[in-house]
């Protein structure tokens, strides 16, 4: 019972697919293009893997053959809606050693603004990575973390702990996160609504950022469709 | 100060206790478990995704690997 039967009934999973953010520039399309043969990874659906859909916020969608990556699938994409650009990413990225590689990931606030998407599925997410950063660091918090979960924790429970503990917030940060003055109130349903709110006008902002990459996705779709049939 | 158990209960305090390296680890051991299981790489279909196309073939088996097979099941 639980968590693994959840998995079998297909209503839970954890990640099998690599999403790799990219700088849109020729020789990193090449360097990737050599990799991906490496890999024996081929476009599955649609776009193709061509630069101009990638700097218009298409992502391209990869499956690896090769024996030892089989069936792994792999997402490229060079922008994300409400994130900076990449060179930005790049400088606030984390560098992981793992054995004898070198994994570079997203930070966690860029991961949190990348999680806020139409999908029901990325607002746990987004909840819990920034409340496993709070419990880990709010003994001695840094002035950016801080600033992190004054604008991004999603736990009614721990904003009000944290107004309460680290009180003076700035005009610019009320003006930010209108709903800092509820936590401040200590008004607990109150904020849960409006932390809904919030996520509610964050998912249909994504919806409405992905109104024209889904028409223009479904016209290569019956493109393709057509170029099969003939 | 509010105690992650009173939040998230012990399963998941726990997970949030690790240190980094420590999920990492752990992450490999439940993908090492999930491959013996017969697991499959295939991701579920996200109909939420922008990209989800419902004609899309999927190179998914119907249990996952071999290694999985149902021997029983109810009507539902």
């Amino acid at each position: 019972m639980g968590g693994q039967a959840c998995v079998f009934y297909g209503a839970a999973e954890f990640s099998r697919d690599t999403d790799l953010a990219i700088l849109a520039s020729s020789e990193n399309f090449a360097r990737l293009n050599k990799t991906l043969t490496d890999l024996d990874a081929q476009v599955i659906a649609v776009p193709p893997f061509e630069a101009r859909y990638l700097r218009k916020g298409h992502a391209v969608h990869f499956r690896c053959q090769h024996a030892e990556a089989r069936g792994m699938r792999i997402d490229v994409m060079t922008k994300m809606r409400g994130v900076d650009s990449f060179p930005k990413l790049w400088t606030r990225r984390t560098t992981v050693s793992v054995q004898d590689s070198t994994i570079e990931l997203m930070s966690l606030p860029d991961l949190v603004q990348a999680k806020k998407t139409q999908r029901d599925k990325d607002w746990p997410m987004v909840r819990r990575l920034v409340e496993v950063n709070y419990f880990a660091n709010r003994e001695n918090p840094t002035r950016e973390q801080i600033r992190f979960w004054f604008l991004e924790l999603r736990t009614p429970e721990l904003l009000m702990e944290l107004v309460l503990e680290r009180g003076g917030l700035s005009p610019q940060l009320f003006r930010k996160r209108p709903l800092l003055r509820i936590a401040q109130a200590k008004n607990e349903s109150l904020l849960a609504d409006a932390l809904l709110e919030e996520e509610k006008r964050e998912r249909a902002a994504d919806r409405q950022y992905w109104t024209p990459l889904k028409k223009e996705l479904e016209m290569l779709r019956h493109a393709r469709v057509s170029q099969l049939k003939r | 100060m509010i105690q992650p158990e009173e939040l998230v209960g012990e399963e998941w305090a726990a997970w949030y206790r690790l240190s980094p390296a420590e999920r990492w680890t752990q992450s490999e051991h439940l993908w090492q478990i999930y491959f013996r299981l017969g697991g499959s790489l295939e991701t579920e279909p996200d109909t939420q995704s922008p990209f989800f196309d419902p004609r899309e073939p999927s190179a998914r088996t119907a249990n996952g690997r071999p290694g999985m097979r149902v021997l029983r099941r109810s009507r539902v």
